[in-house]
């Protein structure tokens, strides 16, 4: 096995400088030396979504990218969402709605629709359902997903200044 | 025992528990970090059927990071194999080695276990395991193994049957005699899974020192798998623990005791530490359970207006190399031959079900347990009778079903049905799904050559089943009963240990509704906890659709006995008669004189610490109840549905869509709908997935071909639909407050919905289902065919 190799990273807004053998994955990497058990690895080859994390801003399936490539990054997780104990509408939302079941889909979910309410605070249904296409849920249909995030783009839009 | 005006049970309460899953502070498996851990991987076999001459460890165990290797070889000279054995006597059992030896009989059964200083190494080493093999001949097909002179998985048996038994009640030859039409057709279901999004996982402790065995697992049923570990391990039970911690879904998949766990064991026990192992995809999709795999051979007895008189039977249910615990090898085909009578008043039938050995990973229980193949056939044929006769297919439904004023109805096999509205739920589903307004619009469409087509799919499923139902099925465990203990501690607060487990499903909030309803304390106050054998009384776990009622039933029994101790205390500190006073949101008054007041806590501590102003006849202990729940008779309470599925086919591409889904499901009494709801959503969820994409494939010489996400399909947001519920409430006469059980039935009816819609919406071609999934070349092929035919 290759020697580790410095890696550098904004972890929900901290600093953290750690070290990983090239081919740890950035999944492993934020779960074992960050200690961030909110990223979650299911399927490990990119299809299911629950390890989604946002790098510099955008959703990354962190199975897929390896610790030292996301050296230098800023890197957000489900652990950032909440701010001083107070839950991110998004976060609220589904538990108002019902949005999880076993939950381990859920941090995924909450990145994904992060990143979607971000961009589009007035998606659509369809445009929310297209948004989850790369997270699978096996337990809730996603009917209570797609409601809560609705809830949470409404909720964001009173919200937000005008 | 039923509910008069309630305060929590039957309200929409958020879940209780979702704060931790919501900001990443779980604690699934994989979250738990213990000192000194080693990490895991398997050797898996790549062969389907063969001989193992060999397993080397030598260049494994020389890897750098590498700490121990355990063999099948030294794993079978301290470990007993797994043994599931069915009571009946046509049975014959599997010996399921804790790892694979003298033979593989499945590819991705484990030979070795290695482990590591982490997954990585462990992964790396376990490639440097030389196993030699002697390649056997491979049995993949279920109707070739079941046939007479088959190659054979278990030698000894000589065939391939686990299980065969006839049966014939009524008077079958005078119904066939009389009939106008006898329908004849085979049905299949195919091989999917319940693929939880958190696979199997386990961390095993031994700790040489005390001799004790901590298991954390991934599991549903904690005291089972404590059960079976101290008895192939060779352990006293008392020095073994399991824990089920936060489990990221089960679906029946992780209601085992699986090979894996016992190897994890056996390598902390010679290592001295603990070691990890999570699974991965690849694993999961080979070597879990596989569920689903039955083709019926039907014959049905009609009249001309559409009267089914008499079902003759063929069911072959390809169970895998091996029988699984605590289930047996012949769970499924069991369920099928009851449940192929489904909702319909049917009093002639003979059956013949045989449970089939092949190379393939063992089946085991997936939400609905052989009932979602039943109700593909039976909801299938209905329907393709209905249209060979000319009847519209609710018509056809409403006359054969058993009315809504027969209950309780016993079956031609014996099963009591409690209570169901199946009439009242189809002429619902008709009317919310807009039967009537459908068939003008696929008219219409039709008109312009798009192909709609409506499909219903119903059922009335057992739900909760205890002791009586267990001992006919012929189990070596009778999972008759749950338990649930309540204690108020000296602060007034409420802790619920129960030895069901929740994995999705909302317990941490239903029990505590039960519980504060029936003790009288805020919710608030009341905390539920489960999945540690250390402190959960012993139970069974949750599979079966049994926690509403068998946990939540033990939950009223514990809260009711707590209650009425409370008020003996009370009585004696106020000088007043226990039944004059009222107990409610942890307030005790006297009727009608409210400033007569103690509080549960003020009680509750004088209960602890002043004991001497206790009634004579109760103690500190009193405050405390553990209650065991079998919901007599202990048959099962029965819970119905009406699906209806609108899809529109793309002739030319076999794509489908689904335009509608709508279900009308009747549990009696809920304790929580929103939970209800999700529950009936994430059922029907997987049974869209089974119906139109998953699919476990093996080739002719048991190879898996699916043995990825990329081939092995799920459902996303696109591909399901918003889902429409209404519910209906008809309480079971039996249950403690009317519950009945709920968590599998969604997926249950989508199977034979979706292929109704489909068979109906290609009607003009002639298309007819009879095999799933539905997948867009199947649906090509059936249409080609058809087009083949018709230019012949």
């Amino acid at each position: 096995m290759q020697s580790p190799l410095p890696v550098s990273l904004t972890v929900n807004g901290l600093p953290f400088d750690g070290s990983a053998p090239p081919r740890k994955l950035l999944s492993d990497f934020l779960r074992e030396d960050v200690g961030l058990n909110g990223v979650r690895v299911s399927c490990e080859h990119g299809i299911c979504g629950a390890c989604t994390v946002l790098v510099d801003g955008k959703t990354v399936r962190s199975c897929l990218m390896l610790a030292v490539q996301a050296d230098g990054s800023t890197v957000t997780t489900v652990e950032g969402l909440a701010r001083d104990g107070e839950l991110h509408p998004i976060q609220q939302a589904f538990w108002d709605n019902h949005g999880l079941q076993c939950g381990f889909c859920t941090p995924g979910m909450l990145i994904t629709a992060y990143e979607l309410l971000s961009h589009n605070v007035n998606p659509t249904e369809a445009e929310v359902r297209e948004a989850l296409g790369g997270n699978v849920c096996r337990c809730t249909g996603y009917v209570f997903i797609v409601k809560s995030i609705l809830a949470a783009a409404a909720t964001m839009r009173q919200e937000a200044p005008r | 025992m039923t509910l008069g005006a309630t305060k929590y049970i039957g309200q929409r309460i958020t879940r209780r528990e979702d704060r931790r899953f919501l900001t990443g502070r779980t604690n699934y498996v994989d979250d738990i970090r213990l000192p000194r851990t080693v990490h895991a991987a398997f050797v898996r076999s790549q062969e389907a059927h063969a001989e193992v001459l060999s397993v080397r460890t030598e260049r494994a165990l020389a890897h750098r990071g590498v700490f121990g290797v355990l063999t099948s070889e030294e794993a079978a000279l301290v470990s007993r194999p797994i043994r599931c054995d069915s009571t009946f006597p046509e049975w014959k059992g599997t010996e399921f080695p804790v790892l694979a030896w003298p033979r593989v009989r499945f590819v991705g059964e484990a030979v070795a276990i290695v482990a590591a200083v982490d997954r990585y190494t462990a992964e790396d080493a376990a490639e440097l395991v030389d196993v030699e093999y002697r390649p056997l001949p491979t049995v993949a097909d279920l109707e070739t193994a079941a046939e007479p002179g088959s190659d054979l998985i278990h030698e000894a048996w000589g065939d391939n049957l686990f299980i065969d038994r006839k049966g014939k009640v009524g008077d079958v030859d005078g119904a066939f005699a009389q009939a106008d039409l006898v329908f004849e057709r085979t049905y299949r279901t195919h091989r999917h899974t319940g693929f939880p999004l958190e696979g199997r996982a386990c961390i095993a402790d031994y700790n040489p020192a005390t001799g004790t065995l901590t298991l954390y697992s991934a599991t549903q049923i904690p005291h089972l798998v404590r059960t079976g570990l101290a008895d192939t391990l060779g352990l006293s039970e008392n020095m073994v623990r399991v824990i089920a911690p936060d489990v990221g879904g089960g679906f029946g998949i992780k209601a085992h005791l699986f090979p894996e766990e016992m190897a994890v064991a056996l390598l902390s026990m010679r290592l001295g530490r603990p070691v990890k192992w999570i699974e991965d995809t690849r694993e999961h999709l080979a070597a879990s359970i596989h569920a689903r795999e039955h083709v019926h051979r039907v014959k049905i007895a009609v009249t001309r207006d559409g009267t089914v008189l008499g079902i003759k039977a063929d069911l072959l249910v390809d169970a895998g190399a091996y029988s699984v615990w605590p289930w047996t090898a012949s769970m499924d085909v069991g369920m099928a031959t009851n449940m192929i009578l489904g909702p319909y008043r049917i009093r002639n039938y003979e059956f013949r079900a045989r449970a089939v050995a092949t190379n393939k990973c063992p089946l085991g229980p997936y939400r609905g347990v052989g009932r979602p193949s039943a109700a593909f056939t039976i909801e299938r044929a209905m329907e393709d009778i209905a249209r060979e006769l000319g009847i519209d297919p609710v018509e056809m439904r409403l006359k054969n079903y058993v009315p809504d004023d027969a209950y309780p109805y016993i079956t031609a096999t014996g099963m009591t049905y409690d209570s169901a509205s199946l009439q009242a739920s189809l002429k619902k589903a008709s009317e919310v799904v807009g039967y009537a307004d459908f068939r003008r619009e696929q008219a219409r469409a039709r008109a312009e050559g798009r192909y709609l087509g409506i499909g219903f799919g119903t059922y009335i499923e057992q739900t909760a089943h205890a002791t009586q139902e267990f001992i006919k099925r012929g189990v070596p465990i009778v999972f008759g009963y749950d338990s649930v203990c309540v204690a108020v501690d000296p602060g007034g607060k409420v802790s619920v240990d129960s030895s069901l487990h929740s994995h999705g499903q909302g317990h941490e909030t239903t029990f505590a509704q039960v519980v504060a309803e029936r003790l009288g304390v805020p919710l608030a106050d009341v905390r539920v906890r489960f999945g540690d054998t250390q402190s959960a009384p012993y139970g069974m776990g949750t599979f079966a659709s049994r926690s509403a009622v068998l946990g939540g039933g033990a939950a009223w029994k514990a809260a009711d006995i707590v209650r009425a101790n409370i008020l003996k205390i009370a009585a004696n500190v106020m000088e007043a008669a226990p039944e004059d006073l009222d107990l409610s949101e942890g307030v005790i008054q006297i009727k009608g004189s409210p400033q007569h007041r103690m509080t549960v806590a003020e009680i509750a501590r004088i209960a602890y610490h002043r004991p001497e102003k206790l009634p004579a006849d109760l103690m500190p202990a009193d405050l405390t109840s553990i209650q065991s729940y079998d919901a007599p008779p202990g048959y099962g309470t029965w819970t119905n549905s009406a699906h209806a599925a609108i899809v529109e086919v793309d002739r030319d591409t076999g794509f489908l869509r689904i335009l509608r889904y709508v279900v009308i499901e009747d549990c009696g009494v809920m304790i929580n709908p929103l939970i209800v709801e999700g529950q009936v959503h994430g059922g029907v969820a997987q049974g869209i997935g089974g119906a139109l994409l998953e699919h476990l494939v093996y080739d002719e010489r048991a190879q898996l071909l699916s043995a990825t996400l990329v081939e092995y399909l799920l459902p996303t947001a696109q591909t399901t639909p918003s889902i429409e519920v209404h519910h209906l409430q008809t309480p079971s006469p039996y249950t403690i407050g009317g519950f009945k059980g709920m968590g599998e039935g969604g997926a249950i009816a989508p199977l034979p919905a979706l292929a109704n819609a489909v068979s109906d919406a290609l009607a003009p071609l002639g298309v007819s289902v009879d095999a799933l999934p539905l997948s867009p070349d199947r649906v090509r092929a059936l249409i080609e065919a058809r087009e083949g035919e018709a230019r012949r």
